[in-house]
């Protein structure tokens, strides 16, 4: 005999399973899509499931499109923007967390004020910033607004706080540089947060939409998000490269998004909570 | 002499490690904010130099323009029905999963999956699930909506999009939260005879208050700022009927040259998120409860 709250544990796996298959529906139908044929696409009722599994449109959307150039584009924005944004943020919370000077708490609530002007509501003036530095379609104009990330200077700090100021005295009096002493004591001490907020930065950059698109003409300068809606399908029903490209981008985060579920979720909390 | 110089850059490091950034928040926050301010009280050329200050005329312009508050009536509908929506589906999504049991970890994995699809990649596959001759939607839902032409339905669909974007984060953070809650506290209200509706109003929701304000918090300056998926999605079509500010002031101040109106539009923004800001502060000052 169940007991009423075995029974009840056992209502909620179900209503949870349905619900969650709901929830992951667009993300197997997308997969599914790619391999549809033409015809497929436009058939009535719509199809659940493919006829057949041919690469077709995996091979078209990496042979006939920059779809390449478009991931190579967000690798190298998500991931030189990410590197230089965790240098220019550590470095600031090192000088807030381990240097008393004049106008300290000034300028820190200088820093992490950017975060009230979200760069959404500023992308006029920074696109002609940009195109007057002849930035326009370049990384580092895809980078440029990204690269000063209030939140890891906050997080930052906050984690260098906890190493004993004393640490920093002694290895000053015994000599040790200001750099080596950041190498080999404070980062190794922060290495998880370090790890946390490179990850939300790496995802967040790679997600954006609006502001790659405004700097960038060329074609070849296209960062994924915003080139797959350039794919130029939209008049035919021929679909089946876009939802290849998609499944590319897609298959190989939701490993990761599995395995580091807690680490992302601090991180975007960490990201949402001072803003 | 070498003394000195070498005390010099003794009291120059702490400024000089952060310089990087404190230059970048001038460049790309603070320069472009004050500019914006000043862009939307005065007449800009196409260069974006100013030529003649003209106090509140353009917001005069702006909310005179029939064009602009349906931007804005648009942004705040699609905020009425995201956020509480929104919240509602993703506390009974974590209600369902929070207690430890089997096949709780394989539920909790499907409900954060979403958060692995990029907004624009998501709003693609929408696009296909939404259409109305050869969609999923209309297919496995026996309906039969224009949602592409159809003004009343338009934003029905950006709302679900918003909400499938946003399930993976909240729901993670609200299942957090009420797993923190202690389980002394939870047994002590059981053995008092409360059933389960009044354990969730009584105990349960207000211990997770924090969460649910910065959701809502966090949820409504998203909306605010709502233009990716339009873009994308629609375009602010039928009629403009899912036409938002931000996207208002792109096609403004971005595709049609008139810094002075995109810019009242964005010192607008601003206004509005900073009040949202001000209104959680004081929402948390009074009703929340911290453990």
């Amino acid at each position: 005999m169940m007991t009423t709250r075995r029974m009840q544990h056992m209502i909620n796996a179900i209503v949870a399973t349905v619900l969650g298959l709901i929830v992951i529906f667009p993300i197997y139908w997308a997969f599914i899509a790619s391999f549809f044929s033409s015809a497929e696409f436009s058939s009535w009722p719509p199809r659940l499931f493919p006829s057949s599994f041919s690469f077709t449109h995996y091979v078209r959307a990496l042979t006939q499109s920059p779809l390449l150039k478009f991931m190579f584009n967000s690798l190298l924005v998500s991931g030189l923007g990410t590197i230089v944004r965790m240098i220019i943020a550590i470095s600031a919370a090192f000088s807030v967390a381990f240097f008393s000077f004049r106008g300290k708490r000034i300028l820190f609530f200088l820093l992490l004020g950017t975060m009230m002007l979200p760069p959404d509501a500023l992308f006029i003036e920074n696109y002609l910033t940009v195109s007057r530095l002849g930035l326009v379609d370049s990384y580092l104009g895809i980078m440029s607004v990204y690269l000063l990330g209030p939140v890891q200077v906050f997080m930052l700090r906050q984690s260098f706080k906890s190493i004993p100021k004393t640490y920093h005295e002694i290895a000053t009096m015994d000599g040790c540089g200001d750099f080596r002493f950041l190498f080999s004591v404070v980062l190794p001490l922060s290495r998880s947060v370090v790890l946390t907020l490179s990850l939300h930065s790496f995802f967040t950059i790679w997600n954006t939409y609006l502001w790659p698109l405004l700097v960038t003409n060329d074609p070849n300068m296209r960062t994924a998000q915003v080139g797959i809606t350039m794919l130029g399908y939209a008049d035919s029903l021929d679909y089946g490269p876009v939802f290849a490209a998609i499944s590319l981008m897609v298959l190989p985060s939701v490993p990761i998004f599995v395995l580091m579920r807690n680490r992302i979720a601090e991180g975007i909390k960490a990201g949402m909570a001072v803003g | 002499m070498n003394h000195q110089k070498k005390q010099l850059l003794h009291r120059l490091k702490p400024y000089l490690f952060m310089a990087p950034a404190l230059l970048l928040a001038y460049v790309f926050s603070y320069r472009p904010f004050l500019r914006t301010i000043a862009n939307s009280f005065s007449v800009v050329n196409y260069s974006g130099q100013i030529i003649d200050f003209v106090g509140l005329e353009n917001f005069r312009n702006l909310f005179a323009d029939q064009n602009f508050l349906t931007s804005l009536f648009n942004t705040f509908r699609f905020a009425g029905y995201f956020v509480p929506l929104n919240l509602l589906f993703c506390l009974i999504c974590a209600l369902l999963v929070y207690k430890k049991r089997r096949f709780a970890a394989f539920n909790e994995t499907l409900f954060m999956l979403p958060m692995a699809v990029a907004m624009s990649s998501a709003a693609l596959v929408f696009r296909a699930l939404f259409n109305p001759s050869i969609g999923v939607v209309n297919y496995l839902l026996h309906l039969n909506i224009q949602w592409f032409n159809d003004p009343r339905w338009a934003m029905g669909m950006l709302v679900v999009l918003g909400i499938w974007m946003a399930i993976g984060l909240d729901f993670l953070l609200l299942v957090g939260a009420l797993r923190s809650i202690p389980q002394s506290i939870m047994e002590a209200a059981e053995i008092e005879g409360a059933g389960p509706l009044t354990l969730l109003l009584r105990v349960q929701l207000p211990l997770i208050s924090p969460t649910l304000l910065f959701i809502v918090t966090t949820r409504l300056r998203d909306s605010m700022l709502l233009s990716g998926p339009v873009m994308v999605m629609t375009e602010g079509g039928p009629l403009r009927s899912t036409q938002t500010l931000v996207y208002h002031m792109y096609l403004e101040g971005f595709a049609g040259g008139n810094y002075s109106k995109g810019s009242a539009i964005s010192v607008v923004v601003f206004l509005l998120t900073f009040f949202l800001i001000l209104l959680a502060f004081r929402a948390e000052r009074k009703g929340v409860f911290y453990q």
